[in-house]
């Protein structure tokens, strides 16, 4: 039976190309759009490289001071030695990184100037991270007690640094505002859309130029909370709160008196989110009153645009359901006929769509508009997608095929 | 003929309920994408109010060094003005044109309070950046005596604060005395609006104003940049010494506004390509079915224009009906003064998508009704 009905539908389609073209377009169109903005907010906020243990880890990015009154706020990242008080030694984490937030510099080669992301970073960094390491290794614990001067660079850097691309870089040196570091490693480098790990040039925290010494709370320094297991992550949070709370209250930070403190943990995903809504309740409901509208637009107006060339394409075929009608054909039997039928048409433009994402994205990939752009089509955004065909499937099949049910047989006949 | 076509159209209502969803919805989204580019556009032809080609920011910060930074400060400036390649030395606050930077400040003249930019410069930054005073003059460090600190302001600001008034020689918020008015500046590139601007002369002792804006000589390249990093990082160890473009800043910051209108434009367009496609097969349809109305017409007499003057006529009554819903909804932004934009320009960006849509039902409905026009009266009536 199921095999008939996609037998008539392949033969429907093929009766009418344009329609069929319309309604494909549609389809595969709405959902290769909706496929590469998952897959891009996929890239930004699931796990990949380097930070692929993102569903254990914690992210202590910023500190918000408030006075009395809540009028006034200052926020930013923290010192170095405020994160090594409260946050290195916790018990419940299997690691904990310190790293800077955000440092850019310029290098010269000749004529040429290299703009750079640059980090100071501790040695945990290497291991909370699964860098890809080229050539050489990170640098360890010795490395920074002793304040050596080197370097982890990524392979974009080596390329515009050293001209000889394939000779080895280990032991070469670097100036940078005329301090000289020794390369020990060379990474593939992360992509500029993962702030947290973005840079061109790592260096050990005990380097010139850290700050890393700075008294009081407030610095240039975030970190990273790496749980052992996932179910750790609320122990680890509790943990980290309950020694944020004993912070003796109110107190005073350069010059700015203070009478709330908060330091939050948590996963990729919220800190991202909460970055965006960091505002009042009506900004809130504007951002999410904005995206819904976008959501809903995207969606709705391709799902009223087949429900109405599906509702043309049936009623035209009112001869031959008028026809299996008076032949006996229960309402049922007609309407299960016309949702398969659009069920196989959605999952012919699903597939379309999947191939068209594919290019979509392998060409994002390749045209460096995001340098180390790593997009993929996942299982999970798959699956939605799938979810959202058949979403569609229904939508633009059920409202059409009960129109179709109610028709009269002796008016359908007619009209033959 | 008016009043018959919206008989016509209204008999079908409910036949048609989808196709006016369909017209208003993809006028909500056009009248949406309309005020982004009209606000931008509107932007973009006010002028930017300096000029930034050779123009590079020098950003200086002392990290853990603490001592003297008003004489070292002052020393590296002195020292950039003796290079015969740098035309211009200007020091100010890290808000520097096209900067990620911002600092703004509430400030208040007999009642009248405004909410402006604040930039500390000294008494080159007109210079550096080619900024013509209409009024008054660019201050002077012989302006800061007794407690008033000597500030330009823009013309917004003036408006804002004084309307006709001359704001020469008066004082605001008991600390600052105007000295003079810019036209405009627009510190975040050409597509920001015209904001209130505020320059306050810093005191010397302000040592976390601490970039250096300089202007070179046309044609000079990254080996003077790198002789003056490395000259200036000698001077001072352990600081942080970056020099950025303005060219370049301005450049990231003209993506950051048309990333997203591209990316809006792109997929508004796939979402009305993706209309008008449906909507041509359902006329396309629909007039089909008609064919034996139209015979009958056609032999009545109907000339073809006629007929396909009748089925864009009818398409046009159905938008008009879309539109009038939709402007329901868009009427409410200039209403209620949403996102502060000017009425004018949400006016605009109506009339504007209404245009479009005009359009696009009028191309959709040409060939259906070109066809219609078409047919044969006897063929169609030997089909009946």
């Amino acid at each position: 039976m199921l095999t008939n009905y996609i037998k008539i539908a392949w033969k429907v389609l093929l009766r009418h190309p344009f329609y069929t073209f319309i309604t494909l377009f549609g389809i595969s169109l709405t959902l290769t759009v909706l496929m590469v903005l998952t897959s891009f907010l996929d890239h930004l906020i699931g796990s990949h490289y380097p930070e692929t243990k993102r569903d254990r880890m914690l992210y202590v990015m910023l500190m918000v001071q408030r006075d009395s009154a809540k009028t006034g706020r200052s926020s930013g990242p923290m010192s170095f030695k405020f994160l090594t008080n409260y946050a290195k030694t916790l018990k419940t984490p299997e690691r904990v990184t310190i790293f800077s937030a955000f440092n850019s510099s310029n290098a010269y080669v000749g004529s040429q100037k290299i703009k750079l992301t640059t980090k100071f970073t501790d040695a945990d960094f290497w291991q909370v991270m699964d860098f890809n390491f080229l050539e050489g290794k990170p640098y360890n614990q010795q490395n920074i007690t002793n304040g050596d001067h080197v370097a982890v660079i990524t392979d974009e850097f080596r390329k515009h640094y050293f001209s000889d691309e394939t000779e080895s870089v280990i032991g070469k040196d670097i100036d940078i505002e005329n301090i000289h570091y020794k390369v020990i490693g060379v990474i593939k480098g992360s992509p500029v859309t993962r702030p947290v790990t973005y840079a061109d040039i790592y260096f050990p925290y005990t380097t010139p130029k850290s700050n890393y010494q700075r008294d009081g709370m407030r610095g240039g320094f975030m970190s990273i909370l790496l749980a052992k297991d996932k179910s750790d992550l609320p122990a680890i949070n509790n943990e980290f709160q309950s020694r944020i709370s004993q912070i003796p209250l109110p107190g005073i930070e350069n010059g700015y008196k203070y009478a709330t403190l908060e330091a939050k943990s948590d996963p990729y995903a919220e800190n991202f989110v909460g970055q965006i809504l960091d505002g009042n309740a009506g900004m809130k409901a504007i951002f999410f009153g904005v995206i819904g509208f976008v959501l809903f637009m995207l969606m709705g107006l391709p799902a009223i645009n087949l429900v109405n060339v599906n509702v043309s394409r049936i009623m035209e075929r009112a001869s031959e359901i008028g026809i299996r009608k008076a032949f006996g054909a229960p309402v049922k039997t007609l309407v299960w006929q016309f949702i398969v039928e659009n069920i196989f048409i959605t999952l012919i433009g699903g597939s379309i769509a999947l191939g068209l994402s594919l290019i979509v994205i392998y060409l994002i990939n390749s045209s460096g508009i995001i340098a180390y752009a790593d997009l993929t089509i996942n299982l999970t955004v798959f699956l939605v997608s799938v979810l959202v065909c058949l979403l569609f499937g229904l939508l633009s099949g059920v409202l059409p095929a009960l129109r179709m049910s109610k028709l009269n047989i002796a008016e359908a006949l007619k009209s033959t | 003929m008016l009043k018959h076509l919206f008989t016509l159209i209204w008999n079908k209502k409910k036949a048609h309920a989808l196709l006016i969803v369909e017209i208003w919805a993809s006028f909500l989204v056009l009248f949406g994408l309309a005020t982004l580019i009209v606000v931008n556009v509107q932007n973009y032809t006010e002028p930017i109010g300096f000029t930034y080609e050779n123009v590079w920011a020098i950003g200086l910060k002392n990290n853990q060094d603490t001592v003297a930074l008003r004489e070292k400060l002052q020393r590296v400036t002195q020292r950039l003005k003796s290079y015969p390649d740098v035309v211009s030395v200007s020091r100010m606050s890290s808000n520097f044109p096209f900067s990620a930077n911002s600092m703004n400040n509430g400030v208040e003249y007999n009642k009248r309070k405004a909410l402006s930019d604040l930039y500390a410069t000294d008494e080159n930054f007109a210079n550096t950046l080619g900024i013509a005073v209409t009024e008054g003059h660019w201050y002077r460090s012989a302006d800061s005596v007794g407690k008033y600190s000597p500030i330009v302001i823009n013309q917004k600001l003036k408006e804002k604060l004084f309307e006709n008034e001359n704001p020469l020689g008066k004082i605001i918020d008991k600390r600052f005395k105007v000295v003079g008015v810019v036209n405009t500046f627009k510190a975040k590139g050409e597509f920001m609006s015209d904001k209130p601007a505020l320059f306050e002369l810093f005191k010397p002792d302000a040592t976390w104003n601490d970039t250096v804006l300089i202007k070179v000589k046309p044609g000079t390249d990254a080996v003077f940049e790198a002789k003056l990093v490395k000259e200036i990082a000698a001077m001072l160890t352990g600081w942080n010494v970056e020099v950025d473009y303005l060219t370049d800043s301005r450049k990231n910051q003209h993506n950051l506004v048309l990333v997203p209108i591209i990316i809006a434009l792109i997929i508004c367009s796939f979402l009305l390509i993706n209309v008008a496609l449906g909507l041509f097969g359902v006329l396309n349809l629909s007039i089909a079915k008609r064919r034996g109305e139209i015979g009958l017409r056609r032999a009545l007499g109907a000339t073809g224009s006629g007929i396909s003057t009748q089925f864009i006529g009818e398409i046009w009554v159905l938008a008009t009906f879309a539109l009038l819903i939709g402007l329901l909804f868009a009427a409410q932004f200039p209403l209620m003064n949403v996102f502060d934009l000017k009425a004018g320009t949400y006016v605009t960006a109506i009339i504007l998508a209404m245009l479009i849509i005009y359009g696009i039902v009028t191309l959709c409905a040409l060939f259906p009704s070109r066809q219609a026009a078409g047919i044969q009266p006897a063929t169609a009536l030997h089909e009946e």
